[in-house]
């Protein structure tokens, strides 16, 4: 519906800017109109990509290294989370499973409690959530507690069905190329005919 | 006409080409190249299962491709010796057709003769406990948060499970079986199935439902069918429920999306922790993320269960219904189980993917009902007569 609209607007005015009472330059302001609508358009159709739920906090944060074992590790997302479907998985670095409580969920939050204080060394916090679409969103990061024996791993994070964050902006590229060829068609394009 | 004449004649020189070409494969193949083999497969019409047994058929066996679930209700005031009546009625026509002879009185005899390994098996419920003046062994389910039952698909007194590998074979005994009780019972509800059609793939080859997932990997097999499935008299359990697929929004998920609401693979069944559909799901490995491989809130994660006394031996049947004005289908499963016992194996299984499964946003139980399934009979007694005799 979001669609629909400004381009059925779009459609009614452009026999008026092309009547010959019209002047000139508000002929082209309707045509500048029209082009900024469909681009907002396009936008628009490609914001879905952005609804999925996503971390937006942690604590500890992302690579933070810690002087003390950490009391709660605390996640907090973008939309508020179905509390049946929450995974958090705290592991050390050789991959093992380290004991914690079952989340608990608030609101947009989660929250896990270490089973038992964690020594010097790196961890990784794995989340796995479900939008409310139904998306699995999942990924990960490190952190550090004690002086790091080995340098921090890059986060990984990722929706595992959902694309890599090059290829939505690629997407974006693409779609604002379209909007602007759009945009210059419509402008110029009428010009060539007879 | 010439031209329709050359083509005619060209016709029948290239089928007379590839008959010899034919005849030359086969007689490089064999020193009788007598004729085309084809035919001595054409066993899947003739093929039967045996009606009378201590335990009654269409239960162990590989299931045919086509189902009908029939449901009938008993009219106030069905006593103890009507129930005997209609038993009778119902088992000998059933032995009949099930060995391709036309049921007593058939109006069209001429469909009787391919059984296509048709079973008939019958369910008994509450209600037909209840007017026999006999203790039920089993009981409605519980309610769970998921469900959204409708009166149509739920319920029943007698249950015929009437399976074969052709649709007009089970159409044909619908009707004659249909008729033999129509005097002591009115139907409740009909629901149709189908799986693959004979042929398409090996009998054990686990099968894929409507919303293309493999749907019974885990389902006991060989020796480990009878500790869940039969009591020692020869009885078991029957649980049916119609889950409606919501397809439409099944279909908005990407793979993975919907491997991680199941905990498989979609092509090859096997679980996100292995590689081969029968590995044995890992819940304790960790994948390159420190996520758990299989994740807590799967369908196979939430469903699963070790010991092979409480395992569920799946039956299931698609349904595809006709589509609304809108284009959208009416697809689902006829979720069928044979347990020893619906308290014990199905209702902790059922709880559990009632209370957390990710599969709920896509499947929605909108019918239910439960049967005893009583023993077998020999050729001289009728279904239930250990029961309502």
């Amino acid at each position: 519906m979001r669609l629909v609209s400004p381009l059925a607007r779009g459609a009614r005015l452009r026999p008026l800017s092309s009547g010959p009472a019209a002047p000139p330059h508000a002929a082209g302001v309707r045509r500048f109109l029209v082009a900024a609508v469909a681009f907002v358009a396009v936008l628009a159709v490609a914001s879905p990509a952005w609804a999925h739920a996503q971390l937006v906090a942690a604590t500890p944060s992302q690579d933070a290294t810690l002087t003390a074992s950490p009391a709660t590790v605390e996640l907090t997302f973008s939309e508020d989370l179905n509390p049946e479907f929450v995974t958090v998985a705290l592991s050390n670095a050789t991959r093992q499973r380290l004991p914690t409580s079952t989340p608990s969920v608030a609101g947009p939050t989660a929250t896990v409690t270490p089973g038992g204080p964690l020594v010097d060394g790196v961890y990784t916090v794995a989340y796995r959530v479900v939008s409310a679409d139904g998306h699995t969103v999942q990924g990960s990061y490190d952190f550090t507690v004690g002086t790091p024996a080995q340098p921090v791993a890059a986060a990984r994070a990722s929706t595992p069905s959902g694309l890599p964050w090059f290829v939505l902006a690629g997407l974006g590229v693409l779609g604002l190329a379209l909007a602007g060829a759009a945009a210059y068609f419509y402008a110029f394009g009428r010009r060539k005919r007879p | 006409m010439t031209s329709r004449r050359h083509l005619l004649t060209g016709a029948a020189a290239a089928g007379l080409g590839a008959a010899a070409g034919g005849g030359l494969v086969a007689a490089a193949r064999s020193d009788t190249p007598t004729s085309v083999a084809a035919v001595e497969s054409l066993t899947t019409g003739t093929s039967t299962v045996p009606f009378y047994g201590p335990r009654q058929a269409g239960v162990a066996e590989d299931p045919p491709a086509h189902a009908a679930f029939v449901a009938f209700t008993l009219p106030a005031g069905t006593d103890r010796r009507a129930l005997g009546r209609m038993m009778r009625l119902l088992s000998d026509d059933a032995g009949r057709l099930t060995q391709g002879v036309p049921a007593l009185g058939d109006t069209d005899a001429t469909l009787a003769p391919l059984p296509s390994r048709l079973t008939v098996t019958f369910g008994f419920g509450t209600g037909l406990y209840r007017a026999a003046g006999l203790e039920s062994p089993v009981a409605d389910l519980p309610k769970f948060k998921i469900d959204r039952l409708e009166q149509r698909w739920s319920g029943g007194d007698l249950l015929l499970q009437i399976c074969a590998d052709d649709p007009l074979t089970v159409a044909h005994t619908q009707r004659m079986l249909i008729k033999d009780a129509r005097p002591f019972a009115a139907v409740r509800w009909v629901q149709q199935g189908f799986r693959r059609s004979p042929g398409v793939q090996a009998p054990e080859h686990t099968q894929r439902n409507v919303m293309g997932q493999l749907d019974g990997t885990a389902n006991p097999r060989g020796a480990e069918i009878d500790p869940a499935v039969w009591n020692d008299d020869g009885s078991t359990t029957l649980v049916v429920r119609r889950m409606r697929a919501e397809i439409e929004k099944w279909d908005i998920l990407s793979v993975a999306d919907k491997e991680n609401a199941v905990g498989r693979r979609l092509d090859s069944g096997a679980p996100l922790s292995g590689t081969q559909e029968h590995d044995e799901p890992d819940f304790t490995k960790l994948d390159a993320s420190g996520l758990p491989a299989m994740p807590d809130f799967s369908h196979v994660t939430r469903a699963r269960v070790t010991d092979p006394s409480l395992k569920l031996l799946r039956r299931p049947y698609n349904y595809d219904g006709v589509p609304n004005a809108a284009g959208q289908p009416d697809s689902g499963l006829i979720f069928a189980s044979y347990q020893k016992d619906v308290a014990r194996q199905f209702i902790p299984i059922q709880q559990r993917l009632a209370d957390k499964d990710v599969l709920n946003e896509w499947i929605t139980p909108i019918g239910s009902a439960v049967f005893a399934i009583p023993p077998g009979c020999t050729d001289a007694g009728w279904i239930g007569d250990q029961v309502l005799g």
